[in-house]
């Protein structure tokens, strides 16, 4: 593709973007007939991908998409900001942002929370991965990366789930026999 | 999670009030790692046109011959001193119009050279401040293993941040175009990381995502090692790199690469190469693996050739037929790094990247505003942050500096953490206000320094040379235009109903 055609393809997709964006934005600040303008923006923003895919190829327009969507989004929200009184700061703050949940402080439990987010979650999201990749049919290729790419995504899901959760003895059960069997599983049957 | 509130719907006032508790407890945990990586990674983008600005005075071309390239592989091994390894050779490209040559001795040293479109050496590659930063943000410059899992971690982290964050905000997207500045400084913050949080969502998972499984690759690949091939971790790199021809290290000529690049020129005549490795050039084992661009609009697009010491083609794969896994493992360094869809995109990767370094040290600034609305401030951790946010930019500019002057890695890095060190000291002396300023100050100072001294002493050879010191002086007025001139924003009114939100 020359340079002036993947210009064009740019403008084109981050202006549907933009204008996909704007659309929500009315949506948003209307009281009523907020519907059309939500589809309408919802579907400039479907359009802006479809359109990239098809002038940039799958992948590379895909992913060109949803970034350029993020820049456009973020403009239209910059484009749009109000200044809030000094005087509204009280006001506004007591209709926002919930306070974090106020736990007991107990040094066993921390330890705890914290081994569970940390290495107790990698093996478990470990054993996941490495079950998928043992036991999924595919090339071995794809049963390795995807397993690979459900590390991270599991262990980031556990960390975000225990360090949450009040009933740490659960999450403590849930991730070890995760792990047991996850790894069990893999030892099982080996990679084939 | 916590008990729901009886009736209440998903998510119960309960559940986010855990989450946020998670979600504050591990962005805290992280922060100044997630803050330096995200901006390293910001300013790595452009690390091929760091790599140029480098180098302003080599010169240009668009292709390389089998000859040139032949001639250029032999010189630089006739410089080498001791045994050599490998020898990488990355073809002249659009993002970087020469050819790098880097000979790899078997004590683990490296040099590279660059050559010119004849294959004669021209001189060493300056490549400091590009290599000061890229492994800076893919290992923090500490050992390859233990730097890529922190890095790798830090990924994770991230990644779990962005689900606590969407669960822990349950207005997130019906709020997705608020933005009200002034008033207090705590929900001011709240509306920046929430607004980029949600409109950089797909890209921050992206990054995150790729980020973590490059950085957790070695333990991943050593757990499933240990786990199905009885610990040989070299079975599980097997599966995607091409098989290597016996061992054999009786000596030998160096390998002819010649025929190789005429065999490659008739298998894909619209194809590019990109890079061609040499193993054990001058043993009797050695071998060639060549990855050819082949022209597609796949995001990967690799063609990778092999072949063994009598130019006889061992191994083929073509990326039209690769499979799903290959086609992932292909894209992951283009949509990490922003690397797929030229200058567009990684301006685009460089402003939500750097949303996202707003977002890791805003996350922080949202707890100490908290805290001191609470009335339990910490000035303490306010100094420390503010000297960590602000000594970052002065350190990575001071290594940048540095740069101009030697062309090894080692004292940029001396220099930036000394001036990091030296910025946290200068926390425990000034206020945080004053630490900002002064931040902003050198930072904006050294930049617009930095931009004219590169251009006086090494020339504007490079149009990107030129363009990346415009750049670095902008950003530096920018800076010094923050603390110079008082914005005056104009005045929206804030409608009654949105105000009542």
């Amino acid at each position: 593709m020359s340079p002036e055609a993947h210009f064009t393809a740019v403008t084109l997709i981050l202006g549907n973007s933009a204008a996909g964006a704007w659309m929500l934005r009315r949506a948003w600040s209307r009281k009523a007939g907020k519907a059309p303008w939500r589809w309408a923006g919802l579907c400039m923003l479907l359009l802006a991908i479809i359109l990239a895919a098809s002038m940039l190829g799958n992948g590379r327009g895909t992913f060109t998409a949803l970034t350029l969507i993020g820049v456009a989004g973020l403009g239209v929200v910059a484009s749009g900001y109000t200044i809030r009184p000094a005087k509204a700061g009280r006001a506004a703050r007591e209709g926002l942002a919930p306070e974090p949940a106020e736990r007991v402080p107990s040094a066993w439990r921390t330890t705890l929370r914290w081994s569970l987010a940390g290495p107790i979650g990698l093996v478990a999201a470990m054993s996941l991965g490495i079950s998928y990749a043992v036991w999924a049919p595919g090339e071995a290729q794809t049963r390795l990366l995807i397993g690979g790419l459900i590390v991270p995504l599991a262990w980031g899901g556990a960390m975000a789930w225990t360090l949450a959760d009040s009933r740490i003895l659960r999450a403590t059960a849930v991730l070890v026999g995760t792990a047991i069997v996850g790894f069990g599983a893999a030892m099982l049957r080996g990679f084939a | 999670m916590t008990k729901g509130t009886k009736g209440a719907g998903f998510p119960s006032a309960d559940l986010v009030r855990a989450v946020l508790k998670g979600h504050s407890g591990l962005g805290l945990a992280f922060a100044a790692l997630l803050y330096l990586i995200c901006l390293t990674g910001t300013i790595a983008v452009f690390a091929n046109e760091f790599q140029r600005w480098e180098n302003p005075a080599v010169k240009h071309m668009e292709t390389m011959s089998g000859e040139a390239a032949q001639a250029a592989y032999r010189a630089a091994l006739d410089r080498a001193e001791g045994s050599v390894e490998h020898v990488l050779i990355i073809m002249p490209s659009e993002d970087r119009p020469w050819p790098t040559i880097r000979v790899d001795a078997k004590d683990g040293s490296q040099i590279s050279w660059v050559a010119d479109n004849a294959g004669r050496i021209t001189g060493k590659v300056r490549e400091g401040w590009t290599q000061f930063l890229t492994r800076l943000h893919i290992n923090l410059h500490l050992p390859r293993s233990w730097g890529g899992f922190i890095v790798g971690l830090t990924g994770v982290a991230l990644l779990s941040s962005l689900i606590s964050g969407v669960l822990a905000h349950p207005r997130i997207f019906r709020d997705a175009f608020h933005l009200r500045l002034g008033g207090s400084r705590r929900l001011q913050e709240a509306d920046l990381h929430n607004r980029i949080g949600v409109w950089g969502l797909p890209f921050h998972l992206i990054v995150s995502l790729t980020g973590a499984l490059l950085g957790l690759s070695t333990i991943i690949i050593g757990a499933l090692g240990m786990a199905v091939f009885q610990g040989d971790t070299a079975k599980v790199y097997a599966i995607f790199t091409p098989p290597h021809p016996a061992e054999d290290a009786r000596p030998a000529p160096p390998l002819d690469l010649r025929p190789m690049f005429a065999q490659i020129a008739a298998r894909a005549p619209r194809g590019r190469i990109s890079y061609l490795a040499v193993e054990h050039p001058a043993e009797v084992g050695g071998a060639a693996m060549f990855e050819v661009d082949d022209g597609s609009s796949r995001l990967a697009n690799a063609d990778s050739y092999a072949f063994d010491r009598q130019g006889k083609l061992y191994h083929e794969q073509k990326a039209a037929q690769n499979n799903v896994g290959q086609q992932i493992l292909g894209s992951l360094g283009p949509l990490h790094f922003g690397w797929f869809g030229g200058g567009s995109v990684k301006i685009a990767y460089s402003l939500l990247g750097l949303g996202l370094t707003y977002l890791a040290a805003g996350g922080v600034t949202i707890w100490l505003a908290r805290r001191r609305d609470k009335g339990r401030p910490a000035p303490g951790w306010e100094r420390v942050w503010t000297a960590l946010v602000w000594g970052q930019p002065v350190a990575l500019t001071c290594a940048a500096f540095a740069a101009l002057f030697t062309p090894s890695v080692m004292p940029l890095i001396w220099a930036w953490a000394a001036v990091g060190i030296g910025a946290l000291i200068a926390a425990a002396l000034f206020p945080s206000a004053i630490v900002s300023q002064a931040g902003r100050a050198i930072t904006g100072t050294l930049l617009i320094v930095l931009a004219a001294v590169h251009s006086a002493f090494f020339g504007t050879g490079d149009s990107m040379a030129l363009i990346v010191d415009g750049a670095l002086g902008l950003t530096g007025f920018i800076l010094l235009a923050t603390l110079i001139l008082r914005i005056s924003v104009p005045q929206k009114a804030v409608p009654a109903e949105r105000r009542r939100a």
